[in-house]
């Protein structure tokens, strides 16, 4: 018998020269990638797990019995309710986005794992597609044992089906990154720029997060995952390096588009998390400082070791860092009817972390507070539209989401004439991005030109009953119904 | 004929969609906008509009300013024109 280190190469690299078929019969360009090189190139492909079949399976029925066991320990709706409510209002902003793209991730994967251009790399995906399974189905699980007791957890697996305005960039995001990119932008764009870039290491803060407010159940099911993470985020490397070698200009492309776009949509989950939605005693660091130190730092070290350049838009994402996700923010909480999730007012206490951790703009930002919370203190509690807009907003062209680039005073939103069409979109990245691709991007309608054409309703409250999919019991409030003890309430109806 | 534009008040966290008509005055057209974004920012007066990063006439209508479907002007806080 040969043991494990004498097979596991023969097992792992198992390619050979065609002999009835061309080689490229085997791996079309069009299904494997650009730039299309001989198997030559990418005999060398590596990384550094070199899993086998059988240990992964042994590994990841531990790993799943694990997560079972502190399901029944801990997972129960009993132990949900202890936790505070804005937190379990990040659990249902967070699950929603996640399974079904990690399902998007498990058809990546397989293409990969079909038209890969070496053996290692097409196992290696195939296990990755084998992961994202679990991290489909582990969420969905949890969650749904939440729905009788909260309807709104039931959009862990309804959102990515509805026309949504959040499932509407979420899905723009994920179809082309997720489900539909070849082997080699999968490689680059997935697994270096979104997974090892972003995701691995979220999922480290997000499960200490988890720790720090007692969500014991979160905490495993992300530090689980996470373990799966570190394995096929090591797909990318090898392919980068390839890349880079054959065609430099294409592989700082993917790098830059992919980097701004995944930095869009981890900012708004992650930054909502952080900076809002967990009790202010339990933060341990503020969205920015956490991206300082876990993302940045570490995305300019794999850059230096590639021998690549910063993003030609790094000012732009540096400022951003300090008030992306707090323009979505409070934009999100004044129209929370069209998500199916609570949010929370920060109290004088909150605006003085955030003003402590964000004071580039937060002189800015505050006045905004200022004015909801005199709205809420006019009002009544739970007359929720006395602080909720009842206008259409604009959403960007590119990425989808709101038109939120910049700060209050000055707002980066750019038109573009194209075509005979008009274009808006929220920052320059994502207008540079439209114009590199804009045969991919230019007929895709966002939630405006649908309006416009009569597809959706105009009216905010249809909007959201209609073509959103939210009923008055699921759509997004107050968490508190704006009844929080600080507010000076002034209103004298008993 | 109904002119969407997208609208963007100083102090304001995003862009908003404002149906005009041709014929409105681009102070009414304004005044949709700061009533549209007053949940976040109070409505003051007097204000200044801004189209295509020029001063416009508050006096003029949408057709006679030049105003373009699905274009952007800015309403800020100051002195009209």
């Amino acid at each position: 018998m040969l043991k494990r280190d004498e097979w596991l190469p023969l097992a792992r690299k198992l390619d050979w020269n065609y002999s009835y078929v061309q080689e490229k019969d085997v791996f079309p360009e069009e299904m494997s990638g650009s730039p299309w090189l001989s198997h030559e190139e990418w005999k060398e492909w590596d990384e550094p797990y070199r899993t086998s079949y059988r240990e992964y399976v042994t590994l990841q029925h531990e790993k799943d019995a694990a997560v079972i066991a502190v399901r029944d320990a801990v997972g129960r709706v009993e132990d949900f309710k202890k936790l505070s409510a804005p937190w379990v209002n990040a659990l249902k902003f967070y699950s929603a986005t996640f399974p079904l793209a990690e399902f998007a991730a498990v058809v990546g994967n397989l293409r990969a794992g079909r038209f890969g251009r070496d053996s290692a790399w097409r196992t290696m995906s195939t296990f990755g597609a084998l992961d994202e399974f679990r991290h489909t189905q582990i969420p969905l699980l949890l969650m749904h044992d939440l729905i009788r007791w909260d309807k709104q957890f039931d959009w862990t697996h309804k959102f990515y089906h509805t026309n949504n305005w959040v499932a509407i960039a979420a899905r723009h995001l994920t179809d082309e990154l997720l489900l539909a990119a070849n082997p080699i932008e999968f490689a680059i764009g997935t697994n270096f720029v979104f997974e090892t870039g972003f995701t691995n290491l979220q999922f480290v803060g997000l499960s200490s997060l988890s720790h720090l407010v007692g969500d014991r159940m979160f905490e495993k099911m992300i530090t689980s995952i996470q373990t799966d993470e570190a394995r096929h985020a090591q797909i990318g490397r090898p392919v980068l390096a390839t890349v880079l070698k054959h065609d430099p200009e294409y592989a700082q492309y993917l790098l830059d588009k992919w980097f701004w776009r995944s930095w869009l949509f981890f900012s708004v989950l992650t930054g909502f998390s952080m900076d809002y939605l967990t009790p202010l005693a339990q933060r341990p660091c503020s969205f920015k400082e956490f991206m300082e130190e876990w993302i940045v730092k570490q995305y300019l070290g794999t850059l230096e070791e590639f021998g690549m350049k910063k993003p030609w838009y790094w000012d732009i994402f540096l400022k951003s860092l300090d008030s992306y996700h707090h323009m979505v923010y409070a934009s999100a909480y004044t129209h929370r009817a069209t998500v199916w999730f609570d949010m929370v007012v920060p109290g004088p206490e909150e605006r003085a972390w955030l003003r402590r951790k964000y004071p580039a703009y937060w002189d800015q930002l505050d006045p905004v507070w200022e004015r909801i919370t005199e709205r809420w203190e006019n009002g009544d509690a739970g007359v929720e539209w006395n602080t909720h807009g009842a206008t259409p907003v604009g959403f960007c062209n590119l990425c989808q989401l709101v038109l939120c680039g910049g700060t209050p005073t000055q707002n980066t939103a750019n038109t573009l004439d194209y075509n005979g069409c008009k274009y808006i979109f929220c920052s320059e990245p994502c207008r540079w991005i439209f114009m590199k691709e804009p045969e991919r991007y230019a007929s895709h309608k966002d939630v405006v030109q649908r309006i416009l054409t009569g597809e959706a309703p105009a009216n905010l409250l249809e909007l959201t009953r209609k073509y959103f999919n939210l009923t008055q019991d699921v759509w997004g409030k107050d968490v508190y119904g704006g009844e929080y003890p600080w507010l000076k309430r002034k209103s004298t109806v008993q | 004929m109904a002119i969407p534009l997208y609208g963007f008040l100083k102090g304001d966290t995003m862009g908003l969609v404002i149906l005009g008509d041709e014929h409105e005055s681009v102070r009414a057209v304004a005044a949709k906008l700061q009533q549209a974004a007053s949940v976040r920012v109070p409505i003051t007066d007097p204000i200044s509009v801004f189209y295509k990063g020029q001063p416009v006439d508050l006096r003029l209508t949408l057709t006679q300013a030049g105003f373009e479907p699905l274009e952007r002007f800015d309403v800020v806080p100051g002195e009209d024109e």
